[in-house]
């Protein structure tokens, strides 16, 4: 076993970096709440955005820290015996998680421009317009209309027309 | 009632493993998409013309009474707030 250093010992730990990587981390883990069953969904996209922003801030402000030199009155027994001129820690593994931090910044601000990049369909039906007629195929290869599915009732029991038709388009598997 | 630019096998592969017993209509050419202004062009992972996420709920006259334009392809409507406004249909 060996003595850890007394220049280390004397020197602060960087706990910005590790803040760092905690916010880093919760904005990885944010894009899992799309897969669980929650109100406020809307607010997901930029918790995947702002976390790892933070994240990323707290890692450069460790990073400063961990290589800026020591003020005399801070830590001038330090500098004096050790001839060690840093206060803070985190000189190497700073840097590797920053720019792991980066990464993970730069992915999920181009999933965030991505997923919002969709066109604003100005000129689809607006509530209290009527929905334009189609007729395309159904999983049977047969044509069915919208006014069919309007008219034609779903329970054949009662014989009566359905109250209703809810459209849903969908990006599909391609 | 689901539409997308899938096949009518695609989607009836879909259909069969997540159990749907609504209709799936395929699109391929995106005409009604077209329509219904709703073309997300180059908008799949292999820059293919898709639709872009929407819903849209119709009264017995195939009137619009209840829409969802999503900002965010990850942000979809849910089941339950699409069901509360079937529930105010007349």
């Amino acid at each position: 076993m060996s003595q850890p250093s007394p220049a280390l010992a004397l020197r602060r730990s960087n706990r910005a970096i590790w803040i760092g990587v905690i916010f880093v981390l919760l904005g990885v883990l944010s894009n899992f709440l799309y897969f669980i069953h929650l109100p406020g969904q809307a607010v997901f996209p930029w918790l995947g955005l702002s976390l790892p922003a933070v994240g990323l801030a707290l890692l450069l402000l460790g990073v400063r820290r961990a290589f800026a030199p020591a003020q005399m009155s801070r830590n001038v027994a330090g500098s004096m015996l050790f001839g060690q001129p840093q206060v803070y820690r985190g000189k190497i593994v700073g840097p590797i998680l920053t720019v792991i931090g980066a990464l993970v910044f730069g992915l999920s601000a181009w999933g965030f421009l991505h997923a919002r990049a969709i066109p604003a369909s100005k000129h689809a039906p607006q509530i209290g317009e009527k929905a334009p007629d189609f007729t395309l195929v159904n999983t049977s290869g047969q044509s069915v209309s919208l006014a069919e599915l309007l008219s034609t009732p779903i329970d054949t029991a009662s014989g009566k027309a359905p109250k209703g038709v809810l459209l849903i388009f969908y990006r599909g598997w391609w | 009632m689901a539409i997308s630019v899938d096949s009518p096998e695609q989607s009836s592969d879909l259909s069969r493993k997540a159990g749907y017993t609504f209709p799936i209509l395929s699109d391929p050419n995106a005409e009604v998409i077209k329509r219904y202004d709703l073309l997300h062009v180059g908008g799949s992972p292999n820059h293919t013309d898709i639709s872009r996420p929407a819903e849209f709920l119709l009264d017995s006259s195939g009137t619009v009474r209840w829409v969802n334009f999503t900002e965010d392809i990850r942000v979809r409507a849910k089941a339950d707030d699409m069901l509360a406004a079937a529930k105010g249909l007349p």
